[in-house]
């Protein structure tokens, strides 16, 4: 009594995805997984507001004694230089002033007729420059005064233009450092849900497998369209799960007030195109491993041929990262199995050029489909030879035969 | 009507199946018996186009089966396998779907199946948390989701106690009565005699009888003379016979056209006789006769089976 719904490949694929997404939803590893993921992010974002209280903007400083005149207005001067703040208190005397800053009630204290700059522990050398330019600023400011200057010349005389900071390579700032750290941490990220992802569709495979249902899956559909809806079903899973951790992201972020650099923005949408093409790559062959064994025990044993290249691709973001513009940074860039995790790290950094990007993505879209190919003609052969290990070379064996 | 025409399998060096054919008529249970190791489990999963065949032909209804013909059929495999972390009622009802079913009717026709086997308490259960009998129940419903009109069924009598035997008799029997062909496979003899209406001998990858149940029996050159003793007697009929019951009940073989009353009348004149009977062999007997012991004993053949 079928409906006369002719079982096509699509909406086999769909059915199949969907009770993956469900299935995967309804676990409590995947629930937990998912609710760490975005405890640990947020957690980022309050430890990083709390702990910045301590190096707060703000520069409590307490006086005692005479002070240059000025000294108030150049000391806020100068620590704007440094995007800081000054908050002057006046303390009756020299003692009240250390004291100040032993209890922790101000940041530093500057006693003006012994001309010192009093810290707790360990001297700021931030805070110490500033109080210093600021000092003698002032100082500079008093003498001019009674050497008869107006107050007009005096702010001309003082009218200062600060050094602006170049590297010889004629960068005019660190950003290639930001670009490198961006794309570093995307790979890592890349490598993380990779394996995560990877290892959910190898235990997904052995579990059909190891419970014999795949038996009864395969008199109603065919072992590409099971793989298929396995890899696409598991993959929405992964990408509401990377949902869900931007937004954490971004209320971690907004809890901290880190302000984010617009690169790390930009990697972005690249960053979920590699990931993309590199799970389809590896999921691919996470469940041709997993269709080779019968026991979850064996799953490991069977990945770890996949799992070797994954690590290496890994290693290779920080071998080759660090200098993204050498020839052999480029030629791994290109490689499938690693483009997914180095080659994000090198658009980041500029260092990758239109063509060779181009020629990264036309191999993993030719690797795709490969182990795709591969696995569909071994799948169904393997799949109910239930019983002890088939190797990778029994496994090569059927491409060829059939 | 499945057609089944001349199946053969090679695993290597040994030939699991070997020229096999038969019918299953639509309205008709019939019995797949034969040792372990024998080519059944291999046959049904070539009926269901699990398995290439090396040669040999499956059609439905004069078409060979493929897999939209397949979407029709319900197969119960050797290997019980569900997903069991699933909940009963969501697996019944992905299956339904897979097989073709719109999700209405496949929740539909979930329902109404647990509510059958009676599980629809248990319907927002996970799988795994079913005993193994009911868990064979929830097998059973998946190959009936679909009113399929041929149903492959590998032992689906293993492991069920004697009420679940009964259940599942009485849906088999509805499954034909509405028209589908089973093919069942069973090494519970007297189940097989009392369910099926014919049977299919397989051994070594060959077929070695077929035929009607009753047929079968009666064509057997043996019949069988048993005569029970209301006190233990020591008989020898110069024939083989089995002694029970303490001395009391005495089973003696002979030949088809033999003369019974003579025997009975020599068991008469030993002491006084509570009843007697004339019968020919039971499927049992009629398969051991075909099989051999040799074969049920054979460990060569069955670790050839196990290797693959």
């Amino acid at each position: 009594m079928n409906d006369g719904r002719p079982s096509d490949a699509t909406s086999v694929v769909r059915l199949v995805a969907r009770r993956e997404v469900i299935e995967r939803l309804r676990a409590r590893s995947f629930a937990v997984a998912t609710g760490l993921l975005v405890v640990v992010i947020i957690a980022i974002g309050v430890i990083s507001r709390l702990g910045g209280d301590g190096g707060d903007d703000a520069i409590e400083v307490a006086t005692a004694g005479e002070l240059p005149i000025g000294f108030e207005d150049m000391s806020g001067q100068t620590a704007g230089l440094f995007e800081r703040t000054v908050e002057i208190t006046g303390r009756d005397d020299a003692a009240a002033a250390r004291a100040a800053v032993e209890d922790g009630d101000a940041d530093v204290a500057v006693i003006g007729d012994r001309g010192e700059v009093v810290f707790d522990d360990g001297i700021d050398e931030e805070v110490l420059a500033i109080l210093q330019q600021a000092w003698a600023n002032a100082q500079v400011q008093q003498a001019l005064g009674d050497a008869g200057l107006d107050e007009q010349q005096v702010r001309a005389a003082l009218t200062t233009t600060p050094l602006e900071p170049v590297t010889i390579d004629g960068e005019e700032d660190s950003d290639e450092g930001l670009a490198i750290l961006t794309g570093t941490l995307a790979g890592i990220l890349l490598f993380i849900s990779l394996q995560t992802f990877g290892t959910y569709v190898l235990t997904g495979v052995v579990e059909e497998k190891a419970t014999a249902v795949v038996e009864l899956l395969l008199v109603r559909a065919r072992g590409s369209q099971m793989l298929a809806g396995k890899v696409i079903g598991i993959g929405i899973a992964a990408l509401l799960q990377f949902a869900l951790a931007i937004v954490a992201a971004l209320v971690s972020l907004a809890i901290s007030d880190v302000e984010v650099p617009g690169e790390i923005w930009a990697a972005l949408p690249i960053t979920l195109v590699w990931f993309i093409g590199g799970y389809a790559l590896y999921s691919t062959l996470f469940a041709l491993a997993g269709s080779l064994v019968s026991r979850q025990e064996d799953a490991q044993a069977a990945a770890m041929p996949i799992m070797s290249v994954l690590l290496l691709a890994y290693v290779m973001v920080f071998t080759f990262g660090s200098d993204p513009e050498s020839t052999a940074s480029t030629v791994m860039s290109i490689l499938p199995p690693i483009a997914p995790l180095l080659m994000p790290l090198r658009m980041a950094a500029g260092a990758a050029s239109v063509i060779e990007v181009l020629v990264a993505l036309v191999l993993l879209a030719a690797a795709i489909l490969a182990a795709w190919a591969a696995t569909g003609r071994i799948y169904e052969q393997v799949l109910l030879r239930r019983g002890t290990r088939i190797s990778w070379r029994d496994a090569a064996s059927l491409i060829r035969r059939t | 009507m499945l057609r089944v025409r001349g199946l053969t399998k090679r695993y290597g060096p040994l030939l699991a199946l070997d020229d096999v054919g038969f019918d299953v008529p639509r309205g008709e249970i019939v019995g797949f018996l034969g040792p372990n190791g024998s080519g059944k489990t291999t046959t049904m999963r070539a009926i269901m186009r699990l398995v290439s065949l090396d040669a040999g032909d499956v059609s439905w209804d004069g078409v060979p089966v493929d897999a939209g013909t397949r979407q029709h059929f319900g197969y119960m495999p050797a290997e019980r396998g569900m997903y069991p972390r699933m909940k009963l009622r969501n697996h019944l009802a992905y299956y339904g779907e897979l097989s073709g079913l719109s999700p209405e009717s496949a929740g539909a026709a979930a329902d109404r199946w647990l509510e059958r086997l009676g599980l629809a308490d248990r319907a927002e259960d996970t799988i795994q948390s079913l005993s193994s009998g009911n868990q064979q129940r929830v097998q059973l419903a998946l190959a009936l989701l679909n009113e399929p009109d041929l149903l492959v069924l590998d032992e689906p009598f293993s492991g069920l106690d004697p009420v679940a035997v009964e259940m599942l008799s009485d849906i088999l029997r509805e499954q034909v009565d509405r028209g589908a062909a089973l093919l069942l496979s069973s090494h519970q003899l007297d189940l097989v005699a009392d369910v099926c209406s014919a049977v299919v001998i397989v051994d070594r990858g060959r077929i070695v009888l077929r035929g009607d149940v009753a047929a079968l029996r009666a064509a057997s050159p043996t019949r069988y003379v048993e005569v029970e003793f209301a006190d233990a007697v020591a008989w020898n009929p110069g024939r083989p016979s089995d002694v029970s019951a303490g001395g009391r009940r005495h089973r003696i073989a002979v030949e088809a056209g033999s003369d019974a009353d003579r025997l009975i009348e020599e068991a008469r004149s030993l002491g006084p006789v509570v009843g007697y009977s004339f019968l020919p062999p039971d499927l049992s007997e009629v398969f051991l006769g075909v099989v051999g012991r040799a074969t049920l004993d054979d460990p060569e053949h069955e670790r050839a089976e196990v290797a693959r």
